[in-house]
């Protein structure tokens, strides 16, 4: 297990995770969801960079989860 | 200049440092290097008539004006349900007004314009539209015409100007004339308790928002521009 922190907005919680959990895990998350209220469409980002969905979150990593523009259909 | 130094260690040996110092003329671009993601963030830049107060920060490649307004113009088609008229965005037979929704105190409102100079002139770059509440959490209004990051479908409109102040202005001049249609419509379920409207004698009043918490209708949003927005 390990501890990420997990920003949106002015909101943020500290949580343990599992070793290889991923960035994709966290972004579809339904507990990170309700404690934080993002929804479908984030883009998460450490220190101002775009993180891939399948890399695996490093231990004590401080994520910033942003909300993904979408486009007209 | 150079500093010559001689040391003598413990062991007894002899050193000798020659220290050369050098001014190099590179303050103002290793300055910007080292600045270039900080932003300035400067109240009252301008006051616009029907408007109000408008705010920016300032960052080295934009700018970003925030107009805290009390209003938003919603040039729509209206339908009449249980003496109540609400928004029927994708409506084409029902009546098209413009009304002007006035926000509650708790909903306060962020229009916004991210500007940047171009070739000499200064180019409107986006304009959002945030509701934040007391704890300036940002969410997005249940509008159709608003991106999930609260971005503005805005239509075409001219966006260059000589000065920042007018990109804002003219910014909101399309933002007040625009008419909201049903593109990146989701439900008007949430837009009927949101925008609600009473017909009176003479004129159409703000209903408030059909829900205890206005937060529930909208949803709420995180994005690099709505962390530079100054309320």
């Amino acid at each position: 297990m390990k501890n990420i922190t997990v920003k949106y907005g002015v909101d943020s919680i500290t949580k343990q995770v599992e070793d290889d959990f991923t960035f994709g895990d966290l972004q579809e998350s339904d507990v990170f969801k309700a404690a934080l209220g993002f929804g479908d469409h984030t883009k998460a980002l450490v220190e101002g960079i775009e993180q891939d969905r399948s890399t695996v979150i490093p231990a004590g990593a401080t994520v910033r989860l942003e909300t993904a523009a979408n486009t007209k259909a | 200049m150079e500093t010559t130094e001689i040391i003598i260690r413990e062991n007894g040996t002899l050193t000798r440092r020659v220290i050369r110092e050098r001014d190099l003329d590179a303050e103002q671009s290793v300055l910007d290097a080292l600045t270039e993601g900080v932003t300035r963030i400067i109240r009252n830049v301008l006051s616009l008539p029907e408007w109000g107060l408008v705010h920016a920060n300032v960052g080295h490649h934009d700018t970003i004006w925030s107009v805290v307004i009390d209003r938003i113009p919603l040039h729509a088609r209206f339908r009449l349900i249980n003496n109540v008229l609400v928004p029927a965005f994708a409506s084409a037979s029902d009546l098209e007004m413009p009304l002007v929704w006035r926000a509650p105190q708790e909903v306060r409102l962020a229009f916004v314009v991210r500007t940047a100079v171009e070739n000499d002139c200064v180019k409107v770059d986006g304009n959002w539209l945030f509701a934040c509440d007391q704890d300036n959490r940002g969410y997005r209004l249940p509008l159709p015409n608003l991106h999930d990051d609260c971005l503005i479908c805005t239509g075409n409109f001219d966006d260059r100007y000589d000065s920042g102040g007018e990109c804002v202005t003219a910014s909101l001049e399309q933002f007040r004339k625009s008419k909201w249609n049903a593109d990146l419509m989701r439900t008007v379920e949430r837009s009927q308790k949101f925008f609600r409207f009473q017909p009176t004698n003479e004129t159409f009043e703000t209903l408030p928002i059909e829900a205890a918490d206005w937060t529930t209708l909208c949803d709420k949003v995180s994005t690099d521009i709505m962390e530079r927005v100054v309320l």
